[in-house]
């Protein structure tokens, strides 16, 4: 290699060939998404976040929760996400056209999060914040996500109902943050249960069958 | 070897090695002290693995936060201080004379390693980005860019003003390395985080970053200095030498259609994971011609040689690697566990580090003009690091390989995988703290080495190049 000016261009052109295909390509094919309106039900789908949930997304985003937890739901056929619970259909790219920051995640330490807030039995906030306090198998407490105060007057609303040893000294109480508060309103948010179009999962029996949904 | 090369054996040890000392010493320590950094966060990251209570009541210190400041700290931290150094250093060797502008590298090491401090104490604090291989805050960012063109200055001009039109392979992967990045690095900085894509769109081009990171900048890093150091080792001229420009484009062309790679199965268009399997396979013919040019890395030799042919067999393993745990059937077990880890640490511990490791050892004592105080400490470092490794990747493959099995079992809840993989995660931890060890007596020697006055004659201790090697001092 002698032309030092075509070697550089060479590798530029490398450089954006792949860039055009891989992100331009993926755009041509995704970046026409709409949101999806269901006249039956008189609504587009997904769902806009309520605000406190985007500020748990921020929440979420600081401390790391994606070192363990994904949040995409693959096929039924293809590993035991549906057999887990985490989702009866796969998770598509709509289910993300909202998100400002989409977390796909790279690490299962933890169960996946995609649908969190459509679990059956479903969560309420309540086991969400005592899940995030104590903490379970693998996963650490958050204790510096509550605060632990002197109670003045009534006991909060919003205090947590502990009992036995991760019960409060008497006369203090655990009341989540408002970070603990956001967060939780994040994972209750996440619900990407509605069947769009292309979402229908692919049961291999139906295909043998013939059956067309 | 090509006539570049020739030309570079008569410069040995002359003023083309001392002339950056100051500049490449101080890359090198930084580099260094990351290469610590790191290696302390990753053993405190393992420890919570398997013990999630350790250091839970500390918000700096979360898994999540823990393991970014690791990352960074490697990537960032040691790998590109080092990496940088060392292709600086080549590209002044073969290129025949010193290198020019120097002040423009001090000063751009200087807001480099200051912005990856800031980096690593805003990642604590929260100000992460939650991005693989981008986690820096957002204010460090575009510092990173303007310092890392800074440094790269002299390579651009010892490449322009090369003695000889004629070049060779580790000038083209050095080069490579060091135009590619900084295009690498704003296009994700503004795709990501500056006026961000939408939806999944991001988690594509986080994808196409984090191999692009391995295959145009990491990689040809290594390769430059693999390239040059398994000739002028053994005395041998590259075989196949015609052949390296085909393996050379070929990683540089192929290498970034492997986007998709870890989003198999994921809500990313089909076509995209397709491509990345292909990609992977193809890029075969890249590690197979590497092996075919640098086989005399295999052959016997000094410590030096020791290093990068270790790294050069991680670097080939880890393809294949790579190849296989892709495919989908593969993928479907690997995907999500601690086997990514392993092919992680494969490539940066194994690949990457093991050879720029022994370029360090290598060109330090030319650039200061003395040998390495002790033969001993450079063997010791060689076992920890081989012992190292291959304890932690194989204890994270069979942890990943436990972990796959009953995350496709749906009857095996978390608490059981995370109890089933625990033994392995404590083999790890040794094999982690094992390195650790290893790289902090590497920091000694090298302060010991720095910290003595060049010798009045250096010049003769270079005087018969082959049997310094042997002797590796």
């Amino acid at each position: 290699m002698r032309n030092g000016l075509l070697f550089f261009l060479g590798l530029f052109a490398a450089l954006l060939i792949t860039w055009a295909g891989i992100v331009l390509g993926s755009n041509a094919q995704l970046g026409h998404l709409a949101p999806y309106f269901d006249e039956n039900e008189g609504k587009a789908y997904p769902e806009n976040t309520p605000g406190i949930a985007a500020r748990g997304l921020l929440v979420y985003d600081d401390l790391g929760c994606a070192a363990c937890h994904t949040q995409q739901v693959r096929r039924p056929s293809y590993g035991s996400d549906k057999a887990r619970g985490w989702g009866d259909r796969q998770s598509v790219a709509r289910d993300y056209m909202r998100q400002s920051h989409v977390q796909l995640g790279e690490s299962r330490i933890g169960p996946d999060l995609s649908n969190v807030g459509a679990r059956k039995p479903a969560y309420d906030a309540e086991d969400l914040y005592k899940l995030l306090y104590t903490g379970q198998g693998g996963m650490p407490s958050y204790r510096f996500l509550f605060e632990d105060r002197k109670v003045i007057g009534e006991v909060s609303a919003k205090a947590l109902n502990l009992v036995g040893s991760l019960a409060p000294a008497p006369g203090h109480e655990i009341v989540p943050t408002h970070r603990a508060e956001a967060l939780v309103a994040y994972l209750l948010s996440l619900n990407n249960v509605y069947e769009y179009p292309e979402a229908r999962p692919v049961e291999p029996a139906a295909a043998e069958k013939g059956e067309h949904k | 070897m090509t006539t570049a090369s020739h030309a570079a054996v008569t410069a040995e040890a002359s003023n083309i090695d001392s002339s950056a000392r100051c500049t490449l010493s101080f890359l090198i320590a930084s580099a260094l002290a990351w290469l610590l950094v790191s290696g302390l966060l990753a053993v405190l990251h393992l420890v919570q693995a398997y013990d999630a209570s350790f250091l839970a009541h500390c918000p700096i210190f979360t898994y999540g936060r823990l393991g970014a400041m690791q990352e960074t700290a490697s990537i960032y931290g040691w790998a590109a201080n080092a990496g940088l150094a060392v292709a600086l250093w080549l590209l002044a060797r073969l290129s025949g004379s010193p290198l020019r502008s120097l002040n423009w590298a001090c000063g751009g090491a200087l807001f480099w390693n200051l912005g990856v401090t800031l980096g690593l104490v805003g990642i604590a604090l929260g100000e992460g980005t939650s991005t693989s291989f981008l986690h820096l805050p957002y204010f460090v960012q575009p510092l990173l860019l303007v310092a890392y063109a800074a440094i790269a200055v002299p390579g651009v001009l010892a490449w322009t003003g090369r003695k000889q039109s004629m070049t060779f392979a580790s000038q083209w992967y050095a080069v490579a390395a060091l135009f590619l990045f900084p295009w690498l690095l704003s296009a994700a900085q503004v795709m990501l985080h500056f006026a961000p894509v939408r939806g999944v769109l991001q988690a594509i081009v986080e994808g196409w970053y984090v191999q692009s990171v391995w295959y145009l900048w990491l990689f040809p890093l290594a390769l430059a200095a693999a390239y040059y150091l398994v000739p002028k080792i053994t005395g041998r001229a590259i075989p196949s030498y015609d052949f390296s420009a085909l393996g050379f484009w070929t990683l540089i062309v192929i290498g970034d259609w492997t986007a998709g790679r870890h989003l198999v199965g994921g809500p990313v268009p089909a076509w995209l994971v397709s491509l990345a399997i292909v990609s992977c396979a193809l890029l075969l013919v890249h590690f197979i011609i590497v092996a075919l040019n640098l086989r005399g890395a295999f052959s016997s030799g000094g410590p030096v040689l020791k290093f990068v042919a270790f790294g050069l067999f991680s670097y080939l393993v880890g393809g294949l690697w790579d190849a296989v745990t892709c495919m989908r059937s593969v993928a479907v077990i690997t995907q999500f566990t601690w086997i990514d880890q392993a092919q992680t640490q494969l490539a940066l511990t194994g690949a990457f580090s093991a050879i720029v490791i022994g370029a360090i050892y290598f060109l330090f004592p030319r650039v200061t003009g003395q040998a390495w105080p002790s033969a001993t400490l450079i063997t010791a470092h060689l076992f920890t690091t081989v012992i190292g490794t291959l304890g932690l990747v194989l204890s994270l493959v069979v942890a990943g390989w436990i972990q796959g099995h009953d995350l496709a079992n749906p009857a095996v809840s978390f608490a059981d995988i995370a109890a089933h993989t625990s033994s392995w995660l404590h083999f790890a931890l040794a094999a982690q703290a094992l390195l650790l060890v290893g790289n902090a007596l590497f920091a000694l020697h090298f302060i010991r080495l720095a910290c003595t006055k060049p010798a009045a004659s250096g010049v003769s201790v270079f005087a018969q190049p082959p049997a310094m090697e042997a002797s590796a001092s």
